[in-house]
């Protein structure tokens, strides 16, 4: 077997963990448990920057998924339990939507995604069902956005939805140039890091970091 | 020269950090702002003469559109820093803000000034970066008062515009996609110049959906409806001339993003699709933005609202197309970057005397402010388009091109639309100028630095209405030639 066939192989196995990532994500009911099934899925992430990196034999993309690995599955984490801690969040998460429609319309968000990308008709080398999840991601962080009433799961969603993004780019075109990679690994943690401190605004402002509060400026 | 224009803004905000008084943080935010302004009029001039320049191994560059955004950038970006000195010496004097929140907006208004630039002169999909970072480093300037609401707004504005962004992202990934089919792996595959080059052998099915992705992501930003609900509550919430900034440069720096997309969509797919969906998002903000106006009780929003209209009309220039078209939109974008910040401005004066928003709380600005009054009636009349001022010239070319390229309905839409925003505003100018100002307000004007930016701005407003110097109408002509991809 060649390179190529085993990355193949590998990649499908970890873009289907990837899904299942998602999947605990969404249907988790404790803010830990998101982080940590957060933290997984960039892993994975990471992991597979390392398998397209050695099935196409571009060492640059060693630089993009141990960044990823650094930032994304320890950094982000690490600030997300440290914010929740110091304001004392509850640890249950409050949502718009239970559990169990959260996680039929992911499964919905998922079937859509798949017939959209097969409309595309983009001819992936590795894996065929990259952009598909990659999509996938994209929609359910969006719901899950939406969804939770907690500023802290609403920056999650956004992670999941650049996670997704992240798939796509890796897996369609071996990732984007590596100066453009590490701007947006930049930008990302910047974000992170300017939403953390208005997170802190918001909990001493409104004592809460329900965004339900949030509801003054209409019209 | 490129990489001075960036390096500039980000030293300026290194000083204002390390600045210890007031009045430094203000004269080095000033000294700043102006080194920026000579440097990127030196750049356009460059451009201007020479054609397209590049800087850092291709990652830098501007051509004759970039070159026309950085016009845009630097000159209301100079103007604001001017009218910054007297607006927050008056917040300091009146303790409405202390040293730490004026070394804030210092510090971001500049680094908020390089991100902005950095989209003009970003040569590649890398433009997505200096997107984003518009948006980090503006979100603190709403946050410059700390009240509830402007915590509400910023964090709104961060999180809509953020998933925007993200959306724009997946665009841009697939453009990259199909360009390396088509170039193959590696840098070069970014250029502008160089997608254009091929765009015609890109995917059209791809192309369609990625232009899909871009116009509503960066369409958040650039305040089109249905995206634009974090607009109006940012701009409310912001002080005035961190508003000017946002509204006057920022939201040009969106659409920039959007057009570049069009180019290459256009040439792949032919022009109709993203045509078409420029027009439909711009007649959507241009209706929508109408009821808002007309029923509006805070200035501030009001304003905030007209800046969703005046996109929806540069949407509806660049949808239209052709040279006229494009040019009525180019010519908007400055028009309107000119004509809003200065009534932000107005705004701004306004809420320093008489401390609301609130319209019906605000009367007789005319008696009360000799200055002040007369501007918000002539801002007034110029914003909505009315003759002899700058936006009308540009709103008329827009709305022949309309005609020309036989597109009736919208260009008939538009027009309502846009006679209702004139009564619904100006009946809102009126009910403040006139009459007599409430008890406890006195007779006296804003400050020097304050009035002086604004009869800056006053010129432009009043010159471009009545004739457009020959160089700045070469200018927007080389900039047409881009955003049209012809003459390449």
């Amino acid at each position: 077997m060649s390179e190529f066939d085993i990355g193949s192989g590998l990649m499908q196995a970890l873009i289907a963990m990837i899904l299942v990532s998602t999947f605990m994500l969404l249907g988790s009911k404790r803010l830990y448990t998101s982080v940590r099934a957060f933290g997984f899925q960039s892993l994975l992430l990471a992991f597979i920057a390392a398998v397209v990196a050695y099935s196409t034999g571009r060492s640059e993309i060693y630089i993009v998924a141990l960044l990823t690995l650094i930032l994304k599955a320890v950094i982000i984490p690490y600030i997300f339990i440290k914010i929740s801690r110091d304001l004392g969040v509850k640890r249950e998460i409050e949502l718009y939507v239970n559990i169990s429609p959260s996680l039929l319309i992911g499964g919905l968000l998922v079937v859509i995604s798949h017939n959209l990308a097969q409309a595309i008709s983009v001819n992936t080398q590795l894996s065929n069902y990259a952009l598909s999840v990659s999509m996938s991601m994209l929609f359910i962080g969006l719901f899950v956005m939406i969804s939770r009433k907690k500023a802290l799961t609403q920056m999650l969603g956004i992670l999941v939805m650049e996670n997704g993004l992240f798939l796509g780019a890796i897996s369609l075109t071996y990732g984007m140039p590596l100066i453009v990679e590490i701007g947006i690994f930049f930008d990302a943690l910047v974000a992170i890091l300017i939403m953390g401190i208005m997170v802190f605004r918001i909990n001493k402002t409104f004592e809460t970091v329900d965004t339900a509060a949030l509801d003054t400026l209409i019209g | 020269m490129i990489r001075y224009l960036l390096l500039i803004p980000v030293l300026t905000a290194i000083f204002c950090i390390l600045a210890r008084t007031e009045n430094q943080i203000k004269t080095l935010g000033l000294v700043g702002s102006t080194a920026t302004m000579i440097v990127g009029l030196t750049i356009v001039i460059d451009v201007f003469r020479h054609g397209t320049i590049t800087s850092w191994e291709n990652m830098l560059f501007a051509d004759a559109f970039s070159a026309y955004l950085i016009l845009i950038i630097s000159l209301v970006g100079f103007v604001i820093s001017v009218y910054s000195m007297g607006y927050m010496d008056h917040e300091i004097k009146h303790d409405v803000i202390d040293l730490k929140r004026l070394k804030i907006y210092y510090v971001f208004y500049h680094l908020g000034m390089f991100s902005m630039l950095l989209v003009g002169v970003a040569n590649d999909l890398g433009l997505w970066i200096a997107i984003e970072m518009t948006t980090l480093f503006s979100a603190p300037l709403i946050v410059i008062y700390t009240k509830r609401s402007s915590i509400e707004a910023a964090w709104k504005y961060l999180i809509i515009c953020s998933v925007g962004i993200t959306l724009a992202l997946f665009g841009t990934i697939l453009t990259y996609y199909a360009a390396v089919q088509v170039l193959g792996e590696g840098a070069d595959a970014l250029s502008w110049t160089n997608l254009i080059g091929v765009a015609d052998q890109f995917d059209p099915t791809l192309m369609k959906i990625a232009f899909v992705f871009i116009i509503v992501g960066y369409g958040t930003k650039a305040g089109f409806t249905p995206m634009h609900t974090w607009l109006p509550d940012a701009y409310s919430e912001a002080p005035a001339p961190g508003t000017a900034l946002l509204s006057g440069v920022l939201i040009n720096c969106a659409m920039y993003g959007i057009i570049r997309f069009h180019t290459i969509t256009a040439k792949a797919v032919g022009p109709e699709f993203s045509s078409n969906l420029l027009i439909m998002f711009g007649l959507l903000s241009l209706g929508i933005a109408t009821p808002f106006i007309i029923m509006q009780s805070d200035y501030k929003r009001l304003f905030a609202y007209s800046s969703v209209e005046h996109m929806g009309i540069v949407a509806l220039g660049f949808g239209f197309g052709g040279p006229l078209g494009t040019f009525g939109a180019l010519l908007h974008m400055f028009n309107h970057a000119v004509t809003k910040s200065f009534m932000f401005f107005v705004a701004g004066n306004i809420r320093q005397k008489y401390g609301t928003k609130k319209i019906d709380s605000v009367t007789g600005v005319v008696k009360s402010m000799r200055y002040t009054g007369p501007m918000l009636v002539l801002g007034g009349l110029a914003i909505t388009g009315s003759p002899p001022f700058s936006i009308f010239i540009s709103e008329i070319t827009i709305l022949t091109a309309g005609l020309m390229q036989a597109h009736i309905i919208p260009t008939a839409l538009a027009i309502m639309f846009m006679i209702m925003i004139f009564a619904g505003f100006f009946n809102h100018i009126n009910k403040m100028a006139l009459s007599t100002p409430p008890e406890g307000v006195t007779v006296g004007d804003a400050s020097k630095w304050s009035l002086g930016a604004m009869i800056i701005l006053m010129v432009f407003i009043v010159v471009l209405g009545v004739y457009i110097p020959s160089q700045l109408y070469e200018m927007i002509m080389k900039a047409v030639d881009v955003v049209n991809a012809t003459g390449m």
